[in-house]
């Protein structure tokens, strides 16, 4: 047999090797079952590990729930779901952010877990033009710390979660019913979270003079800091009867062993992010008992999964008995990320157009296992708020348990103890 | 008769240096053939290869071993930002312009750390790195602790297209590792080349044929911290977002770049590019298992220190006496038929 190639056969082929890309990508609508890919980046190891202890649970979980398809017009998709790890490092974190996008060219990207996570893979999701859902990090580190201007928003990323406004709102309803004087010490880090929470403007200064309490606040330490003799000298002397802050695990600990020895007993104690895991609390000893924080999510709330209609307890317990280990707060969230993608896949006018995808997911408005959200009302574009309350680590038994104690910026959250002083 | 003289050039080299420019056509062509996956990762396959040089250039030749070049990757890459931010200027022009302040910022560094000698002066680069680290930290405007996203005007400007931004984002990658490479090598190739080898081999030796190791080492120093901000750049460019944290990693920009050379080979211009090729292969089949990846990484480290302390290269020259960039001079004869 011989082999011949004229020139109109050759420019034949190579005009449809030059097609064949934009071929292949149209097919997907017109396979048996398609398949829509959510990539999902999170820091699975490294210092943030414990917001994503859960991911196995959840993604098993939620793979299980959409294991029929999702239906979108009538026709039944696939959902394939491609974790990556962050390592607990922004630079990492856009790099699989960027494989996720280019390499595995999925068609919906989601994160969890603090500004360190959530802004790079935002970034790279905005500039490459993927839908992009995102929570598990106040919406002002998020959407300030990224340039965001709230005449235009972003395009192509959205949020969900509290912000700062909420925090302070809650602490303000805590401290207000707990009798302590009004001089209160703040301990902000030169971190995402830090900067904005000490913030003159938009974090908790202005709103404490408002409501007349005095702040002391010595200045930005560096993370990992190991001598606040400082700070808890400045406190002393101003009589500080209350601390507040947004912390890392091992600065708390830090800092509230020198508080001990240097003979600082304030009356309440309420830091964020640093008390969110049972394991941190219990790794202070006797002293955890009495620390409040705030709480975005907890069995107690009264809300249920869209996806399997679990209740918020029914999902803490199932974590606690697959794992053996005690529920925390990020569960909930990272659950109700992918009942946003899955809510989003199933309306999207055309799952084709990454375009049809962001106009389903501005008009998004369901209940999550975290609450409702809805992009049309937030306080800035690309953000919705999802509810928050405070409450008090206390003993029962030998366990410290997390209740909530104050609920007036979210009645329908059950109130679960009273709040008891530190000394 | 034969007839003995000197040269530097072999049959390897010839044809490794076609196969090199060949090679560079192909890859040139990229964006035409890559899909975006690819031309994403070999650009920055191309910016790692970039910095295993430039160190390599330093450690390797000039005996200064920096675990501190994060500070002019950092440098580079918050001169980006800012310059673009608030000075206006074109992420290129900002780019080089961040090359130009980090060789002036170097030199008062290097009369400070030069005072240092082996650990010490490793320590002390490092130092010098976390003093960049905390000092911008503190610059609010950059976003301090939190660190600041390039805003999307910014990468706009670039080209108007999305397939446009990242072809031109893989070229300077490519550019700049072709001549990161192109320089180190001609440079190699100058007097002051020779005397940078000399250094490598003996210092006192050096220093006795009347080498003035001080200013040598000066240069060199200068010049890798002009180029290592260019990078830095060019890194953060395809990052979209810095912050402290990322910007001065130790373990991103310095004990990867390390991790690199030593496998690849020390003092040699081919064990970088080799290096770069395993580390890249090592990554790309093994970071999906999280801290396995990490702990394969250093057992590799470990196993190539102890039988191949001279790296990859290191064997195979050893074993086969070839040298892909000519650097150093051979005695060859040949027959003299027009001789008398």
């Amino acid at each position: 047999m011989t082999l011949k190639t004229n020139r109109r056969q050759l420019l034949g082929g190579m005009a449809a090797t030059v097609a064949a890309p934009a071929l292949l990508t149209a097919t997907r609508a017109y396979a048996q079952v398609p398949t829509i890919r959510i990539g999902h980046v999170s820091p699975r190891t490294g210092p943030l590990a414990g917001f994503a202890e859960a991911d196995d649970f959840i993604i098993e979980g939620i793979q299980a729930a959409f294991s029929g398809g999702i239906e979108n017009n009538g026709k039944s998709y696939n959902v394939e779901i491609i974790s990556k790890d962050s390592q607990s490092n922004p630079n990492r974190a856009a790099e699989v952010a960027a494989d996720l996008i280019l390499g595995d060219e999925v068609d919906i990207i989601v994160a969890a877990s603090t500004p360190d996570t959530v802004n790079p893979v935002s970034d790279q999701a905005e500039i490459n033009e993927v839908p992009c859902i995102t929570t598990d990090c106040p919406w002002q580190p998020y959407f300030f710390g990224r340039n965001g201007n709230p005449e235009a928003g972003f395009d192509f990323t959205y949020h969900f979660f509290w912000g700062l406004e909420d925090v302070i709102a809650n602490f303000l309803d805590l401290w207000g019913g707990s009798g302590a004087a009004k001089s209160i010490a703040g301990l902000f880090p030169n971190d995402a979270d830090g900067n904005a929470w000490g913030d003159p403007e938009l974090g908790f200064p202005q709103p404490l003079a408002d409501n007349g309490y005095a702040l002391v606040d010595p200045g930005r330490y560096q993370p990992l800091n190991d001598d606040f003799s400082n700070y808890i000298a400045a406190f002393k002397e101003a009589g500080c009867e209350i601390v507040t802050g947004n912390m890392i695990p091992p600065d708390f600990a830090t800092f509230w062993a020198q508080a001990a020895q240097q003979g600082f007993s304030p009356k309440v104690v309420t830091i964020g992010k640093a008390l969110l895991f049972p394991s941190v609390v219990a790794s202070l000893g006797d002293r955890g008992n009495g620390l409040t924080s705030e709480i975005w999510w907890s069995p107690d709330h009264p809300f249920s999964s869209s996806v399997n209609g679990d209740s918020a307890k029914a999902l803490a317990d199932g974590y606690t008995t697959a794992t053996g280990r005690a529920w925390t707060q990020p569960i909930g969230f990272k659950h109700a990320l992918f009942e946003v993608a899955g809510d989003v896949i199933s309306r999207a006018a055309d799952l084709d157009d990454p375009m049809a995808i962001v106009e389903a997911i501005k008009s998004t408005n369901m209940s999550s296992i975290v609450g409702d959200v809805n992009w049309a009302n937030g306080p800035v574009p690309n953000v919705s708020k999802t509810p928050l309350v405070a409450g008090q680590w206390q003993k029962t038994g030998d366990a410290l348990d997390l209740v909530i104690t104050t609920n007036a910026q979210a009645p329908d959250i059950p109130v679960g103890g009273e709040l008891q002083l530190l000394s | 008769m034969t007839t003995a003289f000197v040269t530097r050039s072999t049959r390897a080299s010839r044809i490794a240096m076609i196969i090199a420019v060949l090679a560079l056509i192909v890859l040139a062509a990229a964006p035409w053939w890559a899909g975006r996956a690819d031309l994403r990762l070999m650009g920055e396959i191309f910016l790692y290869l970039a910095l295993a040089c430039l160190w390599n250039l330093m450690a390797g030749y000039a005996g200064l071993v920096s675990v501190g070049q994060q500070a002019f990757v950092g440098f580079g890459g918050y001169m980006l930002f800012a310059l673009t931010m608030f000075g206006g200027l074109h992420p290129v022009v900002a780019i080089l312009a961040g090359g130009v302040l980090a060789a002036i910022v170097s030199v008062p560094i290097a009369i400070l750390v030069f005072r240092l000698r082996g650990a010490y002066f490793a320590i002390g680069t490092w130092v010098v790195a976390e003093v960049f680290r905390l000092s911008f930290a503190q610059v609010s405007s950059l976003g301090g602790g939190s660190g600041s996203s390039l805003p999307v005007d910014v990468v706009r400007s670039l080209a108007d297209s999305r397939s446009g931004r990242e072809a031109l984002a893989y070229w300077l990658a490519l550019g700049a590792a072709v001549v990161v490479i192109g320089v180190v090598y001609a440079f190699l190739r100058t007097r002051r080349g020779l005397a940078l080898t000399a250094i490598r081999d003996s210092e006192v030796a050096a220093s006795g044929l009347g080498i003035d190791i001080w200013r040598t080492k000066l240069e060199v120093y200068v010049v890798t911290s002009a180029f290592t901000a260019i990078i830095g750049g060019l890194i953060f460019l395809q990052k979209l977002r810095i912050s402290p944290d990322a910007a001065f990693s130790v373990n991103d920009w310095t004990a990867f770049v390390i991790f690199i050379v030593v496998i690849g080979g020390i003092g040699t211009l081919e064990g970088p590019i080799i290096g770069t090729l395993l580390f890249f292969a090592l990554r790309e089949t093994l970071a999906d298992y999280g801290t396995a990846y990490l702990i394969a990484l250093g057992a590799v480290a470990i196993v190539v220190m102890l039988k191949a302390p001279k790296g990859v290269w290191g064997l195979i020259r050893d074993r086969f006496d070839i040298e892909l960039f000519p650097l150093s001079y051979r005695v060859r004869t040949r027959d003299d038929h027009q001789g008398n």
